[in-house]
């Protein structure tokens, strides 16, 4: 087994080290899809893997081009509906974690998945929520999984598709919203949020990566405490679980 | 009850201007056939609803035969993005109301009982609230629950003129099953008028009687039948065929420009005279029986 990894399979592994067994997680395709199946197939088999338009704990054997690909529904528990899944399950309050990947995300860990550009002018417009938004609105945690890049990490996103702590502070409690944003997880870095001003704090970095790099490449200040460990590479049987059994032809980690 | 009738005659049934929810999930069991007689027949200005935009919604928008989409955003998975509803949305000739997969769902599972509106915790805080809230007649207001005097978001129901509904098996009087996962189908033809039932397999009453259990659209709500194999092509039905990559792909090569686009339409919609036909210009038996589903994997 080859260890050296790429930053693809670090973010997947760094992903499913924050997932614990027994949870139950809604998940989005790609990255999240990685992390997920490799927490259930280590140290979570008793995990419950929901997506969105009504699947329970699917047992793929090929990788699919997105949810709506019978392939990520095959050996399913469950296959029913948004209302069955979204409605019964998370906006119920029973989703322990939420995996997310994101356009652009602020420092309160607020999402942009609909546009580019500005929302009153010129702009493309992109995928929109799905059930991003609610997963964020309702999920007792989300984790979000994106590209680190300073036009992707800005201090302020051009539409807030998915909130995160909002504006900081109690203001995400106060819309009536559950749970918040706990880790963001890029290929050069991993983040979670102050316990009071929920701004995002430095927790990580890769250790192919720099401090001076991964704060020069985002687009806003975050925490940074005075000590910064580097992140946990990946262990060999993590990386033929990846490679061998869950992406072998990479269709999700590219 | 027979309710048998062709594609045509069904689609004929749809005054321009309707509003109609569309079974498509990105790319899979789209209405692609239907939509295909739409544009044919010229019916125009339509509103569509659906909770995530799919292949199907695409193509109307593309060749100009919507004026409103009410989605909670979509795209063609990893084939790419629902490009005339980004464009449309982009340039303002299509009027987006934009929302979740799950209030979506909540505003037909709310037309579906009746209710008048529907909370949801769902869009708080965010920019598509805020959207919403600035278009005229807004669906979405703010409410105070009278047993807890917590404030919540409410939503209207949605009630689509008439659903249509992309089916594995049906009975002549539109008791159906839907195979596989139903995302917001069954909600969206309980909240609507009246549903179109199109069938890839018609069976007997009998059938459906033997396992009635299985029944997920009860008759009593359909007011068309169309029995239509590969109706969803290019597009996926589970345990009936997987979807045609090469032709996913032809499409979206041909969103690029509106020239490739109209050279698109005339190849697979104006220049074949019927849904027989165009599966003829597919590639016809051949192709047709390569995309059957494996009967233990369903694709």
């Amino acid at each position: 087994m080859n260890l050296e990894y790429t930053s693809s399979e670090l973010m997947a592994v760094a992903g499913a080290r924050e997932l614990s067994d027994g949870q139950v997680v809604a998940v989005g395709l790609g990255l999240p899809i990685v992390a997920t199946f490799l927490a259930k197939l280590t140290h979570a088999p008793n995990m419950t893997i929901l997506f969105e338009l009504g699947v329970i704990d699917p047992e793929p054997i090929s990788t699919g081009v997105g949810l709506a690909d019978p392939r990520v529904w095959h050996r399913a528990k469950v296959l029913s509906s948004f209302v069955d899944i979204l409605g019964a399950v998370l906006h119920k309050g029973r989703v322990d974690v939420g995996f997310l990947g994101g356009l652009e995300a602020d420092q309160y860990g607020n999402i942009n998945t609909t546009l580019i550009g500005d929302p009153r002018g010129k702009f493309r417009h992109m995928i929109g929520s799905g059930g991003a938004n609610d997963i964020a609105s309702s999920a007792r945690k989300t984790i979000l999984i994106m590209r680190h890049e300073a036009r992707k990490l800005k201090q302020a996103v051009s539409f807030i598709t998915s909130p995160g702590y909002v504006g900081g502070g109690d203001s995400r409690m106060r819309a009536g919203l559950l749970g918040g944003p706990s880790r963001v997880i890029t290929d050069k870095a991993i983040f979670g949020f102050d316990p009071t001003t929920k701004q995002m704090t430095l927790l990580s970095i890769h250790p192919s990566t720099t401090r001076e790099d991964v704060l020069a490449n985002m687009g806003f200040a975050p925490i940074v405490p005075e000590r910064v460990p580097f992140t946990e590479p990946p262990t060999a049987e993590q990386l033929r679980l990846i490679r061998e059994q869950i992406d072998p032809q990479r269709t999700y980690l590219g | 009850m027979n309710k048998l009738v062709t594609l045509a005659d069904a689609v004929a049934s749809i005054p321009s201007g309707s509003h109609v929810s569309l079974s498509g999930f990105a790319i899979t069991r789209c209405n692609m056939a239907f939509a295909r007689e739409v544009i044919r027949q010229e019916i125009k200005r339509l509103t569509i609803s659906q909770c995530v935009g799919a292949m199907d919604v695409d193509l109307l928008v593309g060749a100009g035969a919507v004026e409103r989409m009410i989605y909670g955003g979509g795209s063609l998975d990893r084939f790419g993005r629902l490009a005339w509803v980004n464009r449309g949305i982009e340039d303002g000739t299509l009027i987006a109301e934009e929302y979740s997969s799950l209030s979506i769902a909540f505003r037909y599972l709310a037309g579906s009982l009746g209710l008048p509106f529907i909370p949801i915790r769902s869009l708080a805080a965010s920019d598509l609230m805020k959207r919403l809230q600035e278009q005229d007649a807004s669906q979405i207001a703010t409410i105070t629950d009278p047993f807890t005097g917590d404030q919540w978001l409410a939503l209207k129901p949605l009630l689509p003129n008439v659903s249509v509904v992309q089916v594995q098996v049906a009975d002549e009087e539109g008791n159906a099953w839907i195979l596989g996962p139903r995302w917001d189908n069954t909600e969206q033809v309980r909240a609507s008028k009246r549903a179109i039932v199109i069938a890839e397999e018609i069976v007997s009453t009998e059938v459906i009687r033997r396992e009635p259990e299985r029944t997920v659209i009860p008759g009593l709500l359909v007011s068309h039948v169309v029995h239509l194999p590969f109706a969803a092509h290019p597009t996926s039905v589970y345990r009936a065929y997987d979807y045609d990559a090469e032709q996913i792909e032809a499409y979206v090569e041909a969103q690029n420009t509106r020239e490739s686009f109209r050279a698109y339409l005339d190849r697979y919609v104006y220049g074949v005279k019927d849904h027989w036909e165009y599966l003829e210009r597919v590639g016809g038996t051949k192709r047709l029986s390569a995309l059957r589903a494996d009967p233990i994997l369903g694709y």
